[in-house]
């Protein structure tokens, strides 16, 4: 089962270092998850966890700085908030929100977040599978159509 | 820092400091086993320090009202407070030790941010403020020492002058400013106290300079924190009062060659031992210069020498923005300001905003935090766009 997990981690660059962990956006040891570097925990916009749920993914997480020593000082705990505010969004659309995790982690703490991660994939591993994949979310890109500099005519 | 860096780092110092990172980081790990992370004293360091400097202007006011500024009637003052006000004692041990905890908080917080790499780049304007911190700090601590006009002020004030003497050309001007005259008299301890009062009061100049960026700086530590260090600062004053190190009042007559030390705020004078006064001098220029210079004088000077990921400042998305606030409230470094919206936007949501949220480009430091807090796709980093991680989740998960 967890070998066809999809599990995809928005990683800060700042937390926990990724060299010698992954390959190619895989995690070595856990070769159902893969990550996407972040510049801070706080840049992932919820819908995007969200899209990733839509699109087939089994589970997300975001994994920051141990709280408190965010190196933007704050973006660790925003994003642990709103992904509590996007949980309840979930529950309502009767996603299970355990699909969703908030990780935190300093840049040698390359073993407790591999363990970390190993039980967050368990812990979804274990749950009902997800419902299929929605038709691809939305478009990548919402432009409005003839979208113009400046004010408009 | 970042992954690449460690790998790329090159050079003594650039050695040097990732070890000293990891130092850090391991400390970090071992006192968050012992406290949960919000209770890390580590992570308050600066609060820590503001709650000390806190204590200081407290205990200060309530000395400023016994003290008399005068040759004569300064030590009997103080002599005076000590013996006689009820807690007079413990209010001048606990503008000691806080003093002492002032200094060791604002090390802690500076060799913290040095070693995390946190002085770099679009902070440059903290650190060069917490320099100037640190110098004024050190220099009211100085001035605290010479108000008592004990054997060991006198001493210091002689030693002080000499220093000042020692700087070519305008060294006989700044000692007649310090001293207030040709010789030491009344004037003097007037001018002490105003150094002594003076630079705390353009303490808080700086620490504004010190906050200007920040949108929630960390001003005070934990509740417990505080309680711990306030009463740790009162135990001290109690058990270990000040007044133990007995030190005659000054004379003129006396010569006085030794004073008990203090680690804290005497060691240029300890310097004197070994030095000239001249080089004490240069020693301390060359540091605070050096200290300044630390942000631009690393070799791995640019984001791109450093391995860190620059993704261009965030741009607002005119058409697209609705005035909702989000981001100004969520940005850490107040790069975020609402000004009124010249027109209305282009997107549905957008149409009846009355505000246009603005990037003040000089404070943002590329941390995307506010691309997160938009929900309606207004704020991109121009070089890591939206479409870049939704192309980089999709072929996560087609993969």
């Amino acid at each position: 089962m967890t070998q066809t997990l999809k599990v995809v981690g928005f990683i800060c660059d700042w937390s926990v270092d990724l060299a010698p962990l992954s390959d190619g956006g895989r995690l070595r040891e856990v070769p159902g998850v893969r990550v996407i570097r972040v510049p801070c925990s706080g840049f992932v916009r919820p819908n995007w966890l969200e899209d990733a749920l839509n699109r087939g993914a089994d589970g997300v997480f975001v994994t920051g700085c141990p709280y408190g020593d965010c190196l933007n000082r704050e973006g660790n705990f925003l994003m642990r908030d709103r992904i509590d505010q996007l949980r309840r969004r979930l529950q309502r659309r009767k996603v299970d929100p355990a699909r969703i995790g908030m990780l935190a982690f300093g840049l040698h703490d390359g073993a407790s977040f591999l363990a970390e991660v190993k039980a967050f994939a368990d812990r979804i591993a274990a749950l009902p599978p997800a419902p299929p994949a929605r038709a691809a979310g939305r478009a990548a890109v919402t432009e409005p159509a003839q979208a113009s500099e400046g004010e408009r005519p | 820092m970042s992954t690449v860096a460690t790998g790329q780092a090159s050079g003594r110092y650039a050695r040097l400091m990732t070890s000293l990172l990891r130092g850090t980081l391991r400390l970090d790990v071992l006192v968050n086993k012992l406290y949960p992370t919000d209770f890390n004293p580590l992570y308050y360091t600066g609060g820590l320090s503001n709650l000390f400097l806190f204590t200081l202007v407290l205990s200060g006011i309530f000395l400023f009202f016994y003290y008399d500024a005068s040759l004569g009637e300064s030590f009997a003052s103080v002599q005076y407070l000590t013996d006689r006000v009820p807690y007079g004692g413990i209010v001048r041990g606990v503008h000691r030790y806080a003093a002492d905890g002032f200094i060791v908080g604002i090390l802690l917080h500076l060799l913290r941010n040095w070693f995390t790499d946190r002085h770099l780049f679009a902070r440059d304007n903290p650190w060069i403020s917490g320099m100037f911190l640190l110098l004024f700090a050190g220099f009211i601590g100085f001035t605290g020492y010479q108000l008592v006009w004990d054997e060991r002020a006198q001493l210091l004030t002689s030693m002080f002058v000499a220093m000042l003497r020692s700087i070519p050309a305008a060294g006989a001007a700044l000692t007649r400013l310090f001293i207030g005259g040709v010789g030491i008299s009344d004037g003097t301890l007037v001018r002490i106290l105003f150094l002594h009062i003076g630079p705390a009061t353009a303490l808080y100049v700086f620490l504004w300079w010190h906050y200007v960026r920040q949108r929630h700086p960390k001003i005070w530590p934990p509740g417990v924190w505080v309680l711990f260090c306030v009463g740790l600062v009162f135990l001290l004053a109690g058990a270990v009062p000040v007044t133990r190190e007995t030190i005659p009042a000054a004379t003129p007559a006396a010569s006085p060659t030794r004073f008990p030390m203090d680690v804290f705020f005497l060691i240029p004078f300890w310097l004197l031992n070994f030095l000239p006064a001249g080089v004490v001098v240069l020693l301390l220029v060359a540091l605070f210069v050096g200290g300044l210079a630390i942000p631009y004088a690393s070799r791995r000077e640019t984001p791109v020498e450093m391995g860190v990921r620059h993704s261009g400042v965030a741009q607002v998305i005119d058409g697209n923005c609705t005035g909702c606030e989000l981001c100004y409230y969520d940005c850490p470094y107040n790069a975020i300001v609402m000004v009124p919206s010249p027109g209305p936007g282009l997107s549905k949501a957008a149409a009846n905003r009355s505000l246009l949220a603005v990037v003040i480009e000089s404070r943002c430091v590329e941390c995307g935090i506010c691309i997160g807090a938009c929900p309606f796709e207004a704020l991109e980093l121009p070089k890591f766009l939206e479409r870049d991680v939704l192309r980089q989740v999709g072929e996560a998960v087609q993969a």
